[in-house]
C-alpha cells in the first residue's frame, strides 16, 4: 500500500486522540405514515406539476401504448432495449435506435424512451439503474425524456427506495435519480431549462 | 494583498454589493421555504449531522472500509497527501489511458489543487462543464460562491466573455447564453476521453460516489468518457445509504432551496459487461491536503461540512464583501475556518476575524456546525502564536485586573463615562481621538446614558423590594 495512505491514516488515528469533536446526536427519524397507492400517485403528480413535468395517467396497457405512440409520433427515439420497457412498448412501431447505435446517432435522437426502477412520490423523482439494455444516455442526450412508470413502482421517499431495493442499487454500476428537467440558475439566478440534460421530461403512468 | 485591503476593494464595488444583496437574499429565503416542506426537519438535520460526525469521528476506519468496497466494485483507489501528488496521479492516469481531452463537473477539491493547470502542463485540455464554472474558466476568473460561482458577474459580463472567447455575436439573453454553452459543451462531452468529478458524498457501506447537479453535466461526465476520475477530499464520507437519504434531504434545501437536485447520480463502479455506456475505468483519488491535521485540532468539526453554501448567504460579512476577499477557494464563514486549516493559519490569520460572531451560520448550517466556536478557537491561536500588539495585550491584562476589583472598576467606569460624555455632542460621538479614531471612521458611537447599569439596577432593586414589602403587608392586613 502507498506511503501516502499509511501517513494519512496514521495522522487521522493520532488526531482521533487529540482532536476536539462534539458529541454525536442521537436522531431517530420517524417512518413516514403508510400511504395508499392513490395517495402516492397524488403526491407524485403534484410534485411533477411543480417541477414542470408533463404527466399522463393511463388506465390500461393499451392506453399507455397509444399515449406513447402519440407523444413520439415520427420522431427518432433513443430507447432502452424492448425487453426492458414496460407494457410491451417495444412492440409499438416506432423509429427506434438503441444503445448499440453510434454516438452520433444517439446524439441526433429527438426523444429518449425509458422505464424506471422506481418513482419517488415525495420529490417527483425517477430512479433508473444502469445495466445491459438500459443505456444511461437514453435519459440524457435527447432534448426530451419520456419515462414510463408502473403504478406499482411508486415509493414514498428515497429512504424507502434505498431500503426496498438495496441489493439492486448496490449491484448496478450506476443509479440515476432524475427530478424534473435539466436546469441552471447560474446567470443572475435566472432559471433556464435544458442546459445539458433534457429540457423537457414527460411521464406516463400505467396501471 | 491582505484581507483588509481586499475587503476595502470589494466594499468600493457598488455593483458587486448589489448582486450580493440580491442573490444571497433570494437563496436565503428559498432555503427557508424549502425547509418548511420537510417533515421532522430538525430531526433530519440531527440525523445528517450524526451521519457526518460518525464518519469523521473514526475517519481512518471509515476510509479503510470505503476503499475496500470501492476496490471490490472494480474501482482503483489512489491516496494523495498534497495537491501536487493528487495532480500527478491524475496526469499519470491520463497518460496511461492516452487521454487528450477531459471534461470536468464542478469539483472544489480540484480548485484546491489547481488541477486544470497541472493537466494542461501534462498536455491534457480540461474543460469545466458547470455553466458558471465554464464562464469562470473562459473569463480566467475565480468562483466567488460555493453554489453560485459567478454571483459577481452580470449577464452583460457573461455576454461579453462569450463574445470574446467563443467568437459568437454578443447577447445578454440568459437563455441564449445557456444555449451557446450547451452547444459548445455538447461537443466536448462527446469527444472527451476522461471525465473528472468531485464527490458530494462517499457512502462507505456500498462504496458509492454520490454526485448532485442540476444541469446534467455530472451525468454527462460519468456517462460519455471512457475514464472517470473522482477527485475527493478524504472527509466526504457517510456510513450508509440511509444516511445519504438524510444528507440529500438537507443539502439541496440548504444550497438552492430545492427539495432535491435535478440529477442525483450514484456511481458504484465502472460499466459492467454488456453495458453500452459509462466509464470503462473508474479511479478515486482521496486527497488529504491538511484535512488529517485538522482532525487532530480544535476545528475537527468543520470536516463535517457538506458544502451547501447556506452560511455564506446569511453571513453579514460575506454578504457585504463577497467571496474573492477571502483570498482562497472556500469563502464565507466555512472558508474562514477551512482555509486556515488547509493552508496554514499564518497567511490567513485575518480570516477568523472576518466574522461578527452573530451565529447566523451556526443557525442555518444543515449539520449544525458550531462555526463561531471554531472561529474563536482560531482567534485564540492567532493571538497565542503572534500577539497583534504588545500594548493591546498589556491593556487587556490591566483591564482584567481592574475589572476583578469592584471599587476600582466603578471608579474607572465613571472616569470613562465622564470622558465619553465630554467627547459627545447631541448624544453621539462622531470622532474619537488617538488609537480609537478608526472606530468612528465608519460609524458613530452613542454617548453613555446619565446613569450606569449598576446604578439603575440598585435603584430598581430598592424600589421593587419596597413594593413587595408593601404588598406583603397589604395581604396580611386582608387576612
Amino acid at each position: 500500500m502507498s506511503e501516502a495512505r499509511t501517513a494519512i491514516l496514521r495522522r487521522l488515528r493520532e488526531g482521533q486522540r487529540t482532536g476536539r469533536m462534539p458529541a454525536i446526536p442521537r436522531a431517530q427519524v420517524p417512518e413516514p405514515s403508510p400511504q395508499t397507492a392513490d395517495e402516492l400517485a397524488g403526491r407524485f403528480s403534484g410534485e411533477l406539476a411543480a417541477l414542470g413535468v408533463e404527466l399522463h395517467v393511463e388506465a390500461s396497457a393499451d392506453a399507455v401504448r397509444t399515449r406513447v405512440k402519440t407523444i413520439v409520433g415520427e420522431q427518432r427515439v433513443f430507447s432502452w432495449d424492448a425487453a426492458f420497457l414496460p407494457y410491451d412498448l417495444g412492440s409499438v412501431p416506432m423509429n427506434f435506435i438503441f444503445g448499440t447505435a453510434s454516438r452520433d446517432e444517439q446524439a441526433g435522437a429527438e426523444i429518449g424512451l425509458t422505464g424506471c426502477d422506481a418513482a419517488i412520490a415525495e420529490t417527483g423523482t425517477l430512479a433508473l439503474l444502469a445495466g445491459t439494455g438500459r443505456p444511461r444516455a437514453a435519459s440524457l442526450l435527447p432534448p426530451v425524456h419520456l419515462a414510463v412508470v408502473r403504478r406499482g413502482d411508486l415509493r414514498f421517499g428515497m429512504g424507502e427506495y434505498f431500503r426496498d431495493r438495496a441489493d439492486a442499487i448496490a449491484q448496478a454500476s450506476s443509479c440515476m435519480m432524475i427530478t424534473g428537467p435539466s436546469r441552471t440558475a447560474d446567470i443572475e439566478l435566472t432559471l433556464t431549462l435544458g442546459v445539458h440534460g433534457p429540457g423537457k421530461v414527460i411521464v406516463v403512468i400505467g396501471p | 494583498m491582505a484581507f483588509a485591503e481586499r475587503a476595502i476593494d470589494a466594499l468600493a464595488d457598488a455593483r458587486l454589493r448589489g448582486a450580493l444583496d440580491r442573490v444571497t437574499g433570494a437563496l436565503g429565503s428559498r432555503r427557508e421555504s424549502a425547509f418548511a416542506s420537510l417533515d421532522h426537519a430538525e430531526i433530519v438535520r440531527d440525523a445528517a449531522r450524526a451521519a457526518r460526525l460518525t464518519a469523521i469521528e473514526d475517519l481512518a476506519g471509515h476510509l479503510e472500509r470505503f476503499e475496500a468496497r470501492l476496490m471490490a466494485n472494480g474501482a482503483r483507489v489512489h491516496w494523495a497527501e498534497t495537491p501536487d501528488a493528487a495532480n500527478r496521479i491524475v496526469a499519470d492516469i491520463a497518460e496511461r489511458a492516452g487521454v487528450r481531452r477531459a471534461v470536468k463537473s464542478k469539483s472544489m477539491v480540484s480548485e484546491e489543487t489547481h488541477l486544470n493547470a497541472a493537466l494542461e502542463r501534462a498536455g491534457v485540455v480540461a474543460v469545466e462543464t458547470d455553466l458558471g464554472e465554464y464562464i469562470v474558466q473562459l473569463a480566467n476568473d475565480r468562483p466567488s460562491h460555493i453554489i453560485a460561482p459567478i454571483i459577481h458577474l452580470t449577464r452583460q459580463d457573461v455576454g461579453r466573455v462569450m463574445e470574446r472567447q467563443l467568437a459568437v455575436p454578443y447577447t445578454d439573453d440568459t437563455r441564449e447564453l445557456a444555449a451557446i454553452a450547451r452547444q459548445r459543451l455538447r461537443q466536448e462531452f462527446l469527444r472527451a476521453d476522461m471525465g473528472i468529478t468531485g464527490a458530494n458524498f462517499g457512502v462507505v457501506e456500498t462504496g458509492t460516489i454520490c454526485l448532485v447537479t442540476n444541469e446534467g453535466n455530472g451525468r454527462m461526465v460519468t456517462t460519455m468518457p471512457r475514464v472517470h476520475v473522482v477527485f475527493m477530499g478524504i472527509e466526504k464520507l457517510i456510513p450508509t445509504l440511509a444516511d445519504l437519504d438524510r444528507c440529500l434531504k438537507v443539502l439541496a434545501r440548504s444550497a438552492t432551496g430545492q427539495k432535491l437536485t435535478v440529477y442525483t447520480t450514484l456511481v458504484n463502479g465502472p460499466r459492467k459487461p454488456g453495458e453500452r455506456d459509462g466509464p470503462e475505468e473508474l479511479h478515486v483519488v482521496l486527497l488529504d491536503n491538511g484535512r488529517s491535521r485538522m482532525r487532530g485540532g480544535e476545528t475537527a468539526e468543520i470536516l463535517g461540512c457538506i458544502r451547501c453554501g447556506a452560511c455564506l448567504n446569511v453571513c453579514p460579512v460575506y454578504r457585504t464583501i463577497g467571496g474573492h476577499a477571502y483570498g482562497d477557494i472556500y469563502p464565507g464563514p466555512v472558508g474562514a475556518v477551512v482555509t486556515p486549516g488547509l493552508r496554514g493559519l499564518e497567511p490567513f490569520r485575518e480570516l477568523p476575524g472576518a466574522s461578527s460572531l452573530c451565529g447566523a451560520c451556526r443557525d442555518v448550517c444543515p449539520v449544525r456546525l458550531d462555526i463561531p466556536r471554531m472561529l474563536l478557537a482560531l482567534r485564540d491561536r492567532v493571538e497565542r502564536e503572534a500577539p497583534t500588539s504588545r500594548a493591546l495585550g498589556r491593556a487587556m491584562k490591566m483591564f482584567a485586573w481592574v475589572a476583578s476589583r469592584p471599587v476600582l472598576y466603578r471608579r474607572g467606569a465613571a472616569l470613562v463615562r465622564w470622558s465619553l460624555r465630554r467627547l459627545s455632542s447631541n448624544g453621539w460621538i462622531t470622532r474619537a481621538p488617538g488609537p480609537a479614531a478608526p472606530w468612528t471612521k465608519y460609524r458613530d458611537l452613542k454617548a453613555p446614558g446619565p446613569r450606569t447599569f449598576q446604578e439603575q439596577w440598585k435603584a430598581w432593586r430598592s424600589q421593587s423590594s419596597q413594593s413587595s414589602q408593601s404588598s406583603q403587608r397589604s395581604q396580611r392586613s386582608q387576612r
